[in-house]
């Protein structure tokens, strides 16, 4: 390889990146669907021969950091066959995508007949047929339900598009019209970085080229491993859930994540995680590693651009066939809420050792919830697709922001008009709104959710809802609360009525007049909030953030008859609520810790009955038990007379995640779950 | 007649006047007065020795606005909205501010959540009356904004652009129960759908309004009482000026004052040259404006913002990026390169200026390489510092184990693509090929940098026109006067026909006349434009369309967006089109001085001022130093060349050819295509 000099570097860097802008600016001036013009869902990579990422831009990273992997199958099934003049789509989770509705154009660039580039356009359609309008069903039980499922093919070949496939592929989907709008919009992206490629190449030649697409990827690698070894060498462990749903109510699915860090090495591994189920909870390997890398990236080094060269201090184990790396057949449609898990495991394990990095749990799900039908008075089909984003974690400088998208999302938009969803869909918006006490509290507040009143204007409708963490709530950190969960409800003729499975829906019937009230959900508190300064408590009541209730409650301070905040009684109630809370010692179990319920298992704590009732907690209730690291580890009640009283037997897991011993004090609090308004 | 025209910028306040009778154009420069920028607006003038009741015309342009809403300087806000619609303003569209970074934040409003008041009332996407407006909830909000010393109030109902009334009825209430308050309505500042945008836009502008009117009437009280009697004139965010007692109410649409004047002067002067399509690129200290005027017509940009907030007032499509000469180089973690975005300002300013910047900036490369020497710099009132320059340079260098010399150009090379990317984001991002264009340099820094972003960009042709560092102010004197007046309605071409159209296009039309006789034009004086936002049905991204005069079926109008998107995307779709926005352009025109011709000197040997080492590309080479006044008219020479002036020098590289023309514009040609 050539040798570089630092600014030429930096001059065919800049290339490269506005390579990707450009084919950004294509897609987004000429796609036909709501989803992709108004929330720009959709996501353009640069990749090199091997399908490494080496250039994106303010682009999506649940949509190119998994790209790798689609390039990596493409080129593992077609690799030999490809030549200039061939386009591959895919969209195939078994097979290096991430769920259907993700379709794929990968677009090999060839240089003096070598391979040299991969542009990529990874754009969410609308719709990929399947059981429900929207195509993402909360109650599908294998992937047919969830749409076509297109595998690593040429689309196009030799310069011509295969007519074929393609009007088998629109004919199995709704909305044809835009979907193939969506489709040309993808084609002339790849088809403009061709062209800017070509330039590039002639300009600087090839091999330097390829040799900056090297170097940059080294940068940050060794950035990333420079990021690594601060971290103190050794196993840390976090566990949280996904939600289904048996006949006797939730049956959480256990996600277990160890970080082994060694050196300027990363680990993480999941196994021991839940088989895959045949419900929509269920995501691919792709997805799952990309998880791990964007949270090392935003939490390690978050100020400079993004490439592949971090990711490769890192290893990701994650054992086929379960819920974060599916096989045939089952439902592959939960990217959205795999991620969001495996990022809060993320932070779950980080806030233990760096707590100065993270963030408290981010709103814990990506939310899809569809609205379809056609409607009447255009006989036209139409499709809603919503996924609000909800409240971010609250972190050592700042309380979360509200209502932004998390750090998996990239630029995409999360709030669409009013104004533009009424013009186009038979839809009224009544009210869209911050959920009142929706941020968990915390000495960092998180961010609140979006709440929102959708009317059903006329004719009928589907509704949809594929999502998670309606029922388990986004944790806090450092003794920080939760925010709040997800919601979903119908009201109609006045009453309300809910889903039987919370965050679950398939095809809900909706009628002329129904509203849908959407709860996006908060992000989790940072640090405990009986030491919020009492000002910023004044603050939040002012702007209506939270409920007067939560100002007394849970920060513990005392309001006189004007409503104000009575300073020095606050002080002494705060101490008084301090001392209050409720205590065990932490012992050694000489018992499973887990118990197995529907498909997987759940953490269990055994505790005397006495100190049940102490704590108000009746059998089955999930609980989180705080020690010295104040990261909350959540367990399932059990009363045995045989624990001592004041005992609380734990695993070593379960300690590691206390950062308690043997004998410690740690306590014990009620799953908070914010109540909004 | 005589004109004056003055740009007041955050350093400078540059003046440009001209007397047809003595048909002499004056510049000079002032330094600004920032507590108070109207003394030094005075002042300029006085330095002149113009008499003030003899200017026949005045126009201004100010950063007081854009200053007020970058720097959160605005007044205490408040915002009366449709129930349920209170977080618009708070939640925007829901974008990450800093991606991959768990430690991103929202940057604090320009209003409090506490004053934003909710009331009950709701109009439909087709105008309809949903529910009535609540006027009771209206004055008790205002009660309570009175309670709060509120200063500016915004009303923000939910599809206004649709049907006013509501809003209208609400502002009439504010206005009479607090009658000292700014108020305006969504309705009048951006008639155009999309919530969050249209509130957003109306925000900014009552946020800026109390400052900015302020100070736009006590500048025309101090200028009318020290004698001038012709109205003062703003430049507009469009280009076009406008009365400043207008301005007052609408500032919002004074905040690209400053660099539009530019665009306007470029676009006069590729008139005169009988150029059309060309790239302006304005660098100054800590920005550089890229605006590209396709066909003598500059583009306007529908996506405007103002850091974190929407700004869609009719605006000049400019980009700016944030490097410019001062701007610092230093080493990232990695020995990363980086140049800008912190500049050294005016203060210290580049290492160079001996004023006790350290910092190696844009500025000192020049000097290490001889490119910027200047005898008399900015007018001799500073002097160049070149072993502070080297040394601030070589602290780096020495890093990345570079020569000095190395270090300098490589900095500039980086500097340039950067503002490069600038040019891209308005040319290639569009789908528009730079090197159809030619570049017009300008500003304190573009002259220096205009051949080698030309270079970048693969133009062939950059243009240095007279007067470069005061070239924005000259724009003040030629501008017309605009008015864009525009209207969201949804209609599809299939199902309608010209009438239509026509009868959508008659109240703006009206409108647009209406505006234009009330700052003082007769009918002769008009000029109207009308233009469609059309998409493909089922498309979101609209094209402006340019609407004949004589049109006269609505194929034809297809056939244009047709043939339109095709040039933008490189093929047409079947679909059926349909209009989205509707717009109506009236200009005011005004009598406007012509453009200067220069003498020339006799030949070139007369205008050689001094012969230097400069390097380019890592070579040195004797260079010779020209006195620009003195250049012979029409005399081709070769590069490398410096050419100086009074406040500018111009980098002529070795791979162009450099002549002077009558309009005293430089003209460098590349000597060869790479």
């Amino acid at each position: 390889m050539s040798k570089i000099d630092p600014v030429t570097l930096e001059i065919m860097t800049e290339g490269l990146i506005s390579v990707v802008r450009e084919m950004r600016a294509t897609v987004f001036r000429t796609a036909r669907s709501v989803a992709i013009y108004e929330a720009r869902d959709f996501s353009c990579g640069l990749f090199d021969a091997t399908g490494q990422v080496v250039a994106q831009s303010e682009d999506i990273g649940s949509h190119v950091v998994p790209l790798p992997w689609s390039v990596e199958q493409s080129l593992k099934e077609l690799g030999d066959d490809l030549a200039p003049g061939d386009a591959i789509l895919m969209n195939d989770p078994y097979r290096g995508g991430t769920h259907l509705n993700d379709v794929t154009i990968i677009y090999p660039v060839f240089h003096d007949g070598k391979l040299v580039f991969f542009p990529a356009v990874r754009e969410h359609w609308a719709d990929v047929g399947g059981s429900v309008p929207g195509s993402m069903s909360g109650t599908a039980n294998e992937i047919y339900q969830e749409g076509i499922r297109i595998p690593p093919l040429k689309i196009m070949e030799g310069g011509k598009i295969n007519n074929a496939v393609m009007e088998l592929l629109l004919s199995n989907m709704r909305v044809r019209d835009e979907r193939l709008g969506d489709f040309n919009s993808g084609m002339a992206a790849c088809k403009t970085a061709e062209r800017r490629l070509r330039e590039l190449i002639s300009r600087h030649g090839l091999d330097p080229l390829l040799a900056s697409v090297n170097l940059n990827l080294k940068r940050s690698e060794k950035r990333m491993r420079e990021k690594i070894s601060s971290l103190p060498d050794g196993d840390v462990y976090y566990e949280d859930y996904l939600e289904t749903f048996g006949p006797n109510g939730l049956e959480p699915l256990l996600l277990p994540l160890r970080l082994t860090i060694a050196g300027d090495k990363l680990t993480a591994d999941f196994t021991g995680v839940s088989p895959q189920v045949p419900a929509p909870v269920n995501s691919t390997l792709a997805v799952t590693a990309a998880s791990v890398f964007i949270t090392l990236k935003s939490a390690l080094d978050p100020k400079h651009a993004l490439n592949h060269g971090s990711f490769r201090p890192v290893t990701v184990i994650a054992p086929e066939g379960t819920i974060v790396n599916v096989t045939h057949p089952a439902p592959a449609g939960s990217h959205g809420e795999i991620r969001k898990r495996v990022i809060a495991c993320m932070l779950g394990a980080l806030s233990q050792i760096c707590p100065e990095l993270i963030s408290a749990d981010i709103h814990r799900t990506s939310f899809h919830n569809l609205i379809g039908g056609i409607d009447p008075k255009t006989g036209r089909e139409f499709v809603h697709y919503e996924w609000s984003a909800g409240g971010n974690g609250g972190f050592k400088g700042a309380d979360g922001p509200s209502v932004m998208a998390a750090i998996d999302w990239g630029d995409l938009s999360t709030a669409q008009p009013s104004e533009v969803l009424e013009s186009r869909f038979p839809l009224h918006i009544e009210w869209t709104r911050q959920g009142i006490d929706s941020g968990g509290a915390g000495y960092n507040r998180g961010g609140l959710g979006m709440r929102r009143s959708i009317m059903l204007t006329r004719g009928s409708a589907s509704y949809s809802l594929l999502s998670d963490g309606a029922v388990m709530p986004p944790f806090g950190v450092l003794t920080g609360q939760s925010g709040a969960r997800v919601e979903s409800f119908i009201i109609r003729d006045g009453k309300r009525i809910d889903f039987p499975t919370p965050g679950k829906v398939g095809g809900f019937p909706m009628k002329e007049g129904d509203r849908l009230i959407l709860q996006s959900a908060g992000g989790g508190g940072y640090g405990d909030p009986l030491t919020r300064e009492i000002h910023r408590i004044t603050e939040d009541l002012r702007a209506g953030l939270i409920s007067m209730q939560a100002a007394t409650e849970i920060y513990g301070v005392v309001l006189k008859d004007d409503n104000t905040i009575d300073q020095d009684a606050s002080v002494e109630h705060r101490e008084r609520l301090l001392k209050a809370r409720p205590t065990l010692q932490a012992a050694i179990a000489d018992f499973d810790c887990y118990k197995t319920v529907g498909y997987s298992r759940k953490r269990i704590c055994r505790v005397n009955p006495a100190d049940a009732q102490r704590f108000g907690q009746t059998i089955d209730d999930c609980i989180e038990i705080l020690g010295p690291t104040g990261t909350p580890l959540r367990a399932w009640i059990e009363v045995d007379e045989s624990v001592e009283a004041g005992q609380l037997p734990l695993d070593t897991l379960g300690l590691g995640v206390l950062g308690a011993e043997e004998g410690d004090d740690v306590k014990v609090r009620s799953l908070l779950i914010p109540v909004v308004t | 007649m005589l004109w004056v025209g003055i740009d007041t910028g955050g350093t400078f306040t540059d003046l440009v006047a001209y007397n047809s009778e003595t048909r002499k154009l004056i510049s000079l420069k002032t330094p600004s007065t920032p507590d108070d920028h109207a003394l030094g607006v005075i002042t300029a003038v006085k330095k002149t020795g113009i008499e003030l009741p003899k200017i026949t015309g005045f126009s201004h342009g100010t950063t007081v606005a854009t200053n007020t809403a970058l720097e959160h300087k605005g007044a205490k806000l408040g915002i009366i909205t449709t129930r349920g619609y209170r977080d618009v303003l708070v939640i925007g569209r829901g974008n990450r501010t800093q991606l991959y970074d768990v430690t991103a934040v929202r940057p604090a409003g320009i209003v409090q959540r506490e004053h934003i008041m909710e009331v009950d009332e709701r109009s439909t996407v087709d105008g309809l009356i949903h529910k009535h407006l609540n006027e009771d909830q209206v004055a008790s909000a205002c009660t309570y904004f009175l309670s709060e010393g509120i200063e500016a109030v915004a009303v923000c109902f939910l599809h206004a652009y649709a049907n006013s009334r509501h809003e209208q009825r609400a502002a009439e209430i504010v206005q009479k129960l607090m009658p000292e308050v700014h108020v305006c309505t969504s309705n009048e500042i951006l008639p155009e759908y999309r919530e969050f945008e249209r509130f957003s836009t109306t925000a900014l502008n009552a946020f800026v309004a109390p400052r900015t009117g302020r100070y736009l009437t006590q500048l025309a009280d101090k200028l009318a009482d020290t004698g001038l009697t012709t109205p003062v004139r703003v430049m507009a965010s469009n280009g076009g000026t406008w009365p400043a007692v207008r301005m007052a109410n609408r500032p919002v649409n004074a905040l690209l004052s400053g660099p539009a004047g530019g665009v306007i002067a470029a676009s006069v002067l590729s008139e005169a040259l009988n150029i059309h399509d060309i790239i302006t690129y304005d660098m100054g200290g800590t920005s550089t404006d890229a605006c590209m005027i396709r066909n003598g017509t500059y583009g306007m940009n529908p996506e405007g913002m103002v850091g974190w907030y929407p700004n869609r007032v009719p605006q000049i499509d400019i980009n700016t990026v944030g490097a410019g000469g001062g701007s610092i180089a230093y080493l990232e973690a990695g020995n990363f390169l980086n140049v800008g975005p912190q500049s050294a300002g005016a203060e210290p300013g580049p290492a160079c200026y001996g004023k006790g910047g350290t910092q190696p900036t844009v500025t000192d490369a020049n000097v290490v390489l001889g490119r910027f020497l200047p005898s008399d710099a900015l007018g001799g009132s500073i002097f160049i510092d070149v072993k502070a320059a080297q040394s601030a340079i070589a602290h780096i260098a020495k890093k990345l184990k570079l020569s000095t010399e190395a270090m300098a150009e490589g900095i500039i090379q980086l500097a340039v693509i950067q503002m490069t990317s600038s040019v891209k984001e308005i040319s290639v991002m569009r789908g528009i090929d730079p090197r159809d264009f030619t570049l017009v340099a300008f500003g304190g820094a573009g002259p220096m940098h205009g051949a080698l972003i030309a270079e970048e960009l693969g133009m062939a042709r950059v243009v240095i026109p007279p007067l470069p560092g005061n070239f924005s102010a000259f724009g003040l004197l030629v501008a017309d006067t605009r008015h864009d007046v525009a209207k969201t309605e949804i209609m599809q071409l299939e199902f309608s026909d010209i009438s239509d159209i026509r009868r959508a296009l008659k109240p703006l039309e009206n409108e647009a006349r209406e505006r234009l006789r009330a700052d003082g034009f007769d009918n002769d004086q008009i000029r109207i434009e009308a233009s469609l936002d059309m998409r493909y049905v089922g498309q979101s991204f609209e094209l402006n369309i340019m609407l004949p005069a004589a049109f006269t079926d609505t194929e034809e109008l297809m056939e244009a967006f047709h043939r339109a998107y095709e040039q933008r995307y490189s093929h047409r779709d079947r679909g059926s089109g349909e209009v989205v926005a509707f717009r109506v352009t009236g200009f005011g025109t005004v009598d406007r001085p012509p453009l200067p011709s220069v003498l020339g000197g006799n030949d070139l040997a007369g205008s050689v001022r001094d012969k230097r080492q400069v390097i380019f590309n890592g070579v040195s080479k004797e260079t010779t130093v020209y006195w620009r006044e003195d250049l012979p008219l029409n005399t081709i020479f070769e590069g490398p060349a410096i050419i100086e002036e009074l406040g500018s020098t111009t980098v002529v590289p070795p791979n162009f050819n450099v002549s002077m023309d009558r309009t005293g514009s430089l003209i460098l040609d590349r000597k060869t295509t790479k």
